[in-house]
């Protein structure tokens, strides 16, 4: 096994340890673990009301990261928050319109909205033409989900997941429209294109604490704690082989 | 039993994950149709209801079928020369597709310095008045600019001092972040696409 092998194995046996000992001893007793309001998560809900009584709808654009790529876990974590959003979105009756621009996206961002609509008993107003797949190459994506904002009746935007620097004319087109704008993406390519946007933005790991800002849920929030170990633990190795070095 | 293959490249295993990866590929393939019929039904509806920005679906609807052509066209049962659908191919992908595609992405780079001018005039913070200097002095930096070359020093420190320390960080985050949800995906804990 080379090197590389045996880090990344190291790695994702102690993220393992780490993951199921703080379900196992934190999962249902102890104090709730206190996580950093942000800004664009908290206002989440407050948008998609906003949206409900001006009649416009929202548009999640959930980017171009496909299922089988790269990209697959951070289009996980897109759609796991638009998961946790939509049932907002359909109680407030605010319908969303979803953009990919991965083909592989299209089901599951469907199904989610499905089941969204049966859990609340409206399985009839479920509408599979909510989502779009817009273009698989990232340019043209972005192109075409800018016009969401241009042509449909839209009061906010969420910009999740896997982007680059052309998301800019997503966010240029709901600035020029004056569509309410939030953010939350991984790459920096995409966050230095969004920073002049939106003030609501989700850099970097921020990303993956939507779903416990959303819904709270204890599963999501015990995630977070161990990244926060697992970042300490990185730390501490980084310092010590810096010492080491000397 | 894929991530097993890349650990233990033993038993089986690694034929295994290549069967595995082989059946993904296809169903992903497969999953390309259902995008093409969701691009027909969307702005179908749209054509159909002569909705704004039909004429716009009405282009999208028809180059479609177009770029299809070509690929059809290739069967060899329908005995079309090859020059021409080679001459359709080419016509298509390298002299419409690919210079449209190269001029959406020269304008990313206009689009975002009119973003950044503009943040200036909607958020009055230091953070946003740094953020369009670094611009102007990464952009500055980069042009051959006869006595600005001291410019070029500046960026280059911007870019591989703070820029990369920055980077790194971010990444190491994000890195953590996506080792996690997929460590969860692994045990069933995270699944937005079930009801489980």
């Amino acid at each position: 096994m080379s090197t590389d092998t045996v880090m990344a194995s190291l790695l994702l046996g102690v993220g393992f340890i780490v993951l199921m000992g703080l379900r196992i001893l934190r999962g249902k007793k102890g104090p709730d673990p206190m996580v950093r309001p942000l800004p664009v998560f908290q206002e989440l809900k407050t948008e998609v009301g906003y949206a409900a009584e001006s009649g416009g709808g929202l548009h999640i654009a959930l980017g171009n990261g496909s299922l089988y790529g790269q990209s697959a876990i951070t289009s996980v974590a897109a759609l796991q928050l638009f998961s946790s959003l939509s049932d907002t979105m359909v109680a407030y009756d605010a319908p969303p319109i979803v953009t990919v621009g991965d083909p592989t996206l299209l089901p599951l961002a469907q199904d989610i909205l499905r089941r969204t609509y049966e859990r609340v008993g409206q399985a009839k107003l479920f509408d599979p033409r909510q989502v779009w797949f817009v273009a698989p190459s990232p340019v043209a994506y972005a192109a075409g989900a800018a016009q969401v904002s241009a042509l449909e009746p839209i009061s906010a935007e969420m910009v999740i997941g896997d982007f680059s620097a052309e998301v800019g004319f997503i966010g240029q087109s709901s600035m020029r429209h004056g569509i309410s704008s939030l953010a939350a993406v991984a790459a920096p390519a995409a966050i230095g294109a969004l920073y002049p946007a939106t003030s609501r933005l989700a850099m970097g790991e921020e990303m993956f604490a939507g779903s416990a800002q959303v819904t709270g849920e204890r599963r999501h929030v015990l995630a977070l704690l161990a990244q926060d170990v697992l970042r300490l633990i990185l730390i501490l190795a980084i310092l010590t082989s810096a010492l080491l070095a000397m | 039993m894929v991530l097993a293959s890349y650990l233990m490249p033993a038993w089986g295993l690694v034929d295994l994950r290549n069967r595995l990866i082989e059946w993904a590929v296809i169903v992903a393939a497969f999953t390309f149709m259902l995008g093409i019929f969701n691009i027909l039904q969307v702005h179908g509806r749209r054509l159909s209801r002569r909705r704004s920005g039909w004429f716009y679906s009405l282009v999208l609807v028809v180059a479609m079928a177009l770029a299809m052509l070509p690929p059809i066209f290739s069967i060899p049962l329908l005995n079309v020369p090859e020059s021409t659908w080679m001459w359709a191919d080419r016509l298509i992908f390298d002299d419409i597709i690919t210079p449209v595609g190269a001029t959406l992405a020269a304008l990313v780079a206009f689009v975002l310095l009119a973003a950044a001018f503009r943040l200036l005039r909607t958020r009055h913070s230091a953070e946003a008045l740094l953020f369009l200097v670094v611009v102007i002095v990464t952009l500055l930096g980069t042009t051959p600019l006869v006595g600005g070359e001291w410019l070029a020093d500046v960026r280059y420190w911007l870019i591989t001092v703070p820029g990369m320390a920055g980077m790194r960080g971010l990444l190491l985050g994000v890195g953590l972040g996506i080792m996690i949800t997929a460590l969860r995906v692994f045990i069933g804990d995270e699944h937005p696409y079930t009801d489980l």
